[in-house]
């Protein structure tokens, strides 16, 4: 059951999600979704709020579980029996980390040091590793300032750094982002990407959800179009932008109406994409 | 109380400035906590205990002299902790005047014991129990809370948590006093703004049912705001590894300066429970 | 109703400690098997969404505000055990952080607040809504009677402690060391201002919290209702009906309100527990000429004690020494001479301490009138 194609050469996904559905009070999030994530690929799920691409980031991460369907993770199922398990989930919980959309969410701890310290206490790492660990993490992230600061009074790009060093500091080999340039203002949001293309390294398998089209060719090689809790398309993401009808149906593209100089009034499209 | 006709925008005014307050209060006590002080620089461990051994001392004390004397060592902490007297009077003498000696009042009069004065026009007695009685409540009050106000302008919050922690309290409540406290102050936030919003939105003035239904329904939809952040919360912990059990780093070390400062915590408390007997 | 340090002996303040663990350590166990994992962030998040609603100023009919305590609702939502942990957390950071309630009284007030309020809420509710749908109005009587009732049973209890304090406490001359009114006094000085104000606000915010989440929440409600399954449709018609049905309620309340204080000034009226309507109640006036030894009071109200009445209810006091705005309102009035007093000598020794250390103003105190 654990083994489904390892004999045949090709590697084992690190996620195969079949036919899964999940449904939230009355909205159905997911609808008979089909998904694999092979390992070191950059994976940017692009949609609409409301899309469902959130649901799945937690579906990913073993936070919750479809209603039909199976989730697989490098071959194992992955459900909240499985998840139980000390061995399975203890590996899962350091080999998979989520960056929340929401940092104040994810920011529960009284300091910023606390915060990053958390992940690696509750894995039951040795204290020194943990402080060295944390040291490490965040000179990388830029944010060593802020060790004794309560989050309540970061900034928003501040927070976000540090939401993304809690999960940084596992060394977790998939990362999963969600919406992580979202309420940024343009400046933090371009440090935040550069910190995320820095994230990247060695082969790290990363899946990040977005509705902002300026970033995915930074961050993604593969981009999947999500819609309605269904896949509406799949593709680089040269091709994904190339396709003005798609991201329009899916929400990505919007067009609204403008009042020129001559005082003509007419619709066109928008693709905002800023030069860097 | 008397019928004040707050209006709409009364309550929620008042709401706000509740808020703002407990903001600033917080904020306040932060930047002291930083401030390169006596008691800032003592371990936090020492200084809990310390302070509360005092506050019992001034709760156990008979003693008019063992009371003040314990007031004026607050006094003197507080001076050498860079806490500002007119803080100490502003938020805690004349906080506890308006109450606790408001409600001392009356004490001399209903006391029954020695009468030593009348009061002159209305013709009320006055004992000589009633006075002490009143002057008792008041003075203990007073003490009792300027050293506790003491604890907190001069710890981070955080360091209470932990010398908490190190005082074998269970990790599990320290942890959630921790995230209390955290969160008070986005709730708060998301209560001031929507009281902000609300009164912005505010045309006109309700009927007293519709203040209630408003008031009642802000109260509703902070509740579930807060059920979906705790929910929030929930996973982004279970996400890094939590399974229910907490673990921390504690990372105190007790210097010579600390011992000594404990030294004079214990002396000083333990000569006012034996001379407050 | 936060009971500050100095109010109660040490030895009353350990016996409440002493009566209060048992409770949280039942409430811990309990609450740990039934939440599991989660026990953490829901009682964290709540106990600071318990914290907030303490501060919010609930409009009650007479045109004024109260703050409410939230135990009932607490109660309701989390049920007893979890609501004891919540209330008593967010007790606990009041005292610690705000200085709003002793540290030595820290378990007298979760004794009477967290531990009463929530059992007593609880059992109202459950035993009034008995098996009733998720979105009956029953449910938002049962909810506003059982927080107009925990806070009242919780005020009792501190009127009680306080009032055996000068029984059991004297000097050697017998001057009381602690709270100095006895019982027959400290119990209707607080109960008054508890089942009027106080129960009011509770009754307010704990009913329409819970006609709100039968429209907009229903699922919230169905852990202190077990075994009654969750309508799908009929929600939105009967939260409408909620308030209007509460109605014979808010009579009921309000015909206690007018007999609570009665019943108590036929028992004979302790000294010092006038309101202002009182000095214009001929009744009420009778009595306090009797009681100030056959001195007519003046006709109307002083004005000064009105203005001092409003200081007490407008945005200053509001939250800062938030234990005020709930006990023994009566004693403020009776005392409007001398407080006049304390505040002129308080407002000159700030201002003498301000001209001889000018150096350490940078109290954001300063910043509040803006």
């Amino acid at each position: 059951m654990s083994t489904t194609n390892t004999n045949s050469g090709t590697p084992v996904p690190v996620f195969e999600v079949l036919d899964a559905t999940y449904r939230y009070r009355d909205v159905t999030a997911l609808d008979h979704l089909n998904l694999t994530v092979q390992a070191g690929r950059r994976l940017a799920l692009l949609g609409a709020n409301g899309s469902g691409k959130s649901t799945l980031l937690r579906i990913l991460d073993g936070l919750c579980f479809p209603d039909e369907g199976t989730v697989r993770f490098c071959g194992k199922l992955l459900t909240e029996e499985s998840i139980q398990n000390d061995g399975f989930g203890v590996d899962f919980r350091r080999r998979v980390g989520l960056v929340f959309q929401n940092p104040d969410a994810q920011l529960f701890s009284p300091t910023v040091f606390d915060e990053v310290a958390f992940g690696p206490l509750q894995l039951r790492w040795p204290p020194d590793q943990v402080r060295r660990k944390i040291a490490e993490t965040l000179e990388m992230m830029e944010i060593t300032h802020l060790k004794d600061r309560s989050p309540h009074h970061l900034s928003m790009g501040e927070k976000k750094r540090v939401a993304l060093a809690s999960v940084l500091v596992l060394d977790p080999e998939i990362l999963l982002l969600d919406e992580p340039t979202a309420a940024l203002d343009p400046r933090s949001a371009s440090h935040m990407i550069n910190f995320l293309v820095r994230a990247k390294g060695g082969d790290r398998t990363v899946v990040t959800t977005t509705h902002d089209l300026d970033i995915i060719e930074d961050i993604a090689d593969d981009c999947l179009v999500f819609h309605e809790g269904r896949v509406e398309a799949t593709g680089t993401p040269a091709q994904i932008l190339g396709d003005a009808p798609l991201l329009k149906t899916s929400g990505l593209l919007h067009s609204h109406l403008h009042v020129h100089k001559s005082g003509e009034i007419h619709t066109h499209s928008h693709l905002h994409r800023h030069e860097h | 109380m008397p019928a004040k006709r707050s209006g709409t925008r009364g309550f929620l005014e008042r709401s706000t400035s509740s808020f703002v307050d407990a903001m600033e209060h917080a904020f306040y006590a932060e930047q002291t906590a930083r401030a390169d002080g006596l008691l800032q620089r003592v371990d936090p461990r020492v200084k809990l205990v310390g302070i509360l051994a005092l506050v019992a001392a001034a709760a156990a004390s008979r003693s008019f002299a063992v009371i003040a004397g314990l007031l004026a060592i607050a006094i003197a902490l507080a001076a050498l902790s860079h806490v500002s007297f007119r803080v100490l009077v502003n938020r805690v003498w004349v906080a506890v005047l308006l109450f606790t000696g408001v409600i001392a009042l009356p004490a001399p009069f209903v006391t029954p014991g020695l009468v030593i004065w009348h009061l002159p026009l209305l013709g009320w007695d006055v004992t000589e129990q009633g006075l002490a009685s009143a002057g008792y409540l008041v003075l203990r009050v007073e003490t009792a809370a300027t050293l506790c106000v003491l604890l907190v302008l001069t710890t981070p919050w955080n360091h209470v948590l932990k010398a908490l922690r190190v005082l074998r309290v269970p990790a599990v409540l320290v942890t959630i006093l921790g995230m209390t406290y955290r969160y008070l102050f986005l709730v708060l936030q998301s209560a001031h703004d929507m009281f902000e919003s609300r009164r912005s939105r505010m045309i006109g003035e309700l009927t007293g049912r519709e203040r209630r239904r408003v008031a009642a329904a802000s109260a509703g939809v902070l509740m579930s705001k807060t059920f979906d952040l705790s929910n929030e919360v929930y996973l982004a912990m279970e996400s890094r590894g939590y399974r229910g059990d907490i673990s921390v780093l504690d990372e105190f070390q007790i210097r010579n300066f600390d011992w000594v400062m404990l030294g004079a915590f214990a002396l000083v408390s333990i000569a006012a429970f034996w001379l407050g007997r | 109703m936060h009971i500050p340090d100095g109010y109660l002996s040490p030895s009353t303040c350990a016996a409440l400690y002493g009566a209060a663990a048992p409770f949280w350590y039942v409430a811990l166990r309990k609450t740990r098997k039934l939440l599991l994992t989660r026990l953490v962030p829901l009682i964290s998040v709540f106990a600071a969404f318990s914290f907030v609603i303490m501060m919010f100023n609930i409009p009650i009919p007479g045109g004024t505000t109260a703050h409410p305590l939230g135990a009932g609702i607490a109660s309701i939502v989390l049920g007893p055990w979890a609501s004891i942990l919540t209330l008593s957390t967010a007790l606990f950071i009041q005292a610690f952080f705000f200085g709003d309630g002793g540290i030595t009284a820290l378990g007298a007030n979760c004794f009477n607040m967290a531990i009463v309020g929530s059992l007593v809420a609880w059992l109202v509710y459950r035993v009034v809504a008995g098996r009733s749908a998720i979105t009956s109005s029953r449910r938002v009587v049962a909810a506003a009677l059982g927080g107009y009732l925990a806070i009242n049973g919780a005020a009792l209890c501190a009127a009680i402690e306080l009032g055996i304090q000068p029984h059991f406490f004297k000097s050697a001359s017998g001057a009381p060391l602690y709270a100095p009114y006895p019982l027959n006094i400290a119990v209707p000085a607080i109960m008054i201002g508890h089942l009027t104000f106080a129960g009011l606000a509770e009754l307010v915010v704990t009913g329409g919290i819970v006609a709100y989440l039968q429209r907009a929440n229903p699922s919230l409600l169905r852990l202190t209702a077990p075994g009654v399954p969750l309508p799908q449709e009929e929600t939105q018609q009967a939260t409408m009906t909620g308030w209007r049905v509460a109605r014979p309620l808010w009579t009921a309340v309000g015909l206690l309100m007018v007999l609570a204080p009665l019943g108590l000034l036929a028992a004979g009226k302790a000294w010092g527990e006038w309101s202002v309507h009182d000095f214009a109640d001929p009744a009420a006036r009778q009595q306090m000429a009797a009681a100030s030894r056959n001195v007519a009071p003046p006709a109307a109200a002083p004005s000064g004690l009105e203005r001092l009445s409003d200081i007490w209810t407008a945005p200053f006091p509001d939250y800062l020494p938030p234990f005020m705005r709930s006990a023994a309102f009566g004693y403020i009035l009776s005392a409007i001479f001398g407080v006049g007093t304390i505040i002129l000598l308080t407002l000159l020794a700030s201002w003498i301490a301000l001209k001889v250390r000018p150096g350490l103003d940078h109290a954001p105190a300063s910043t509040k009138e803006s």
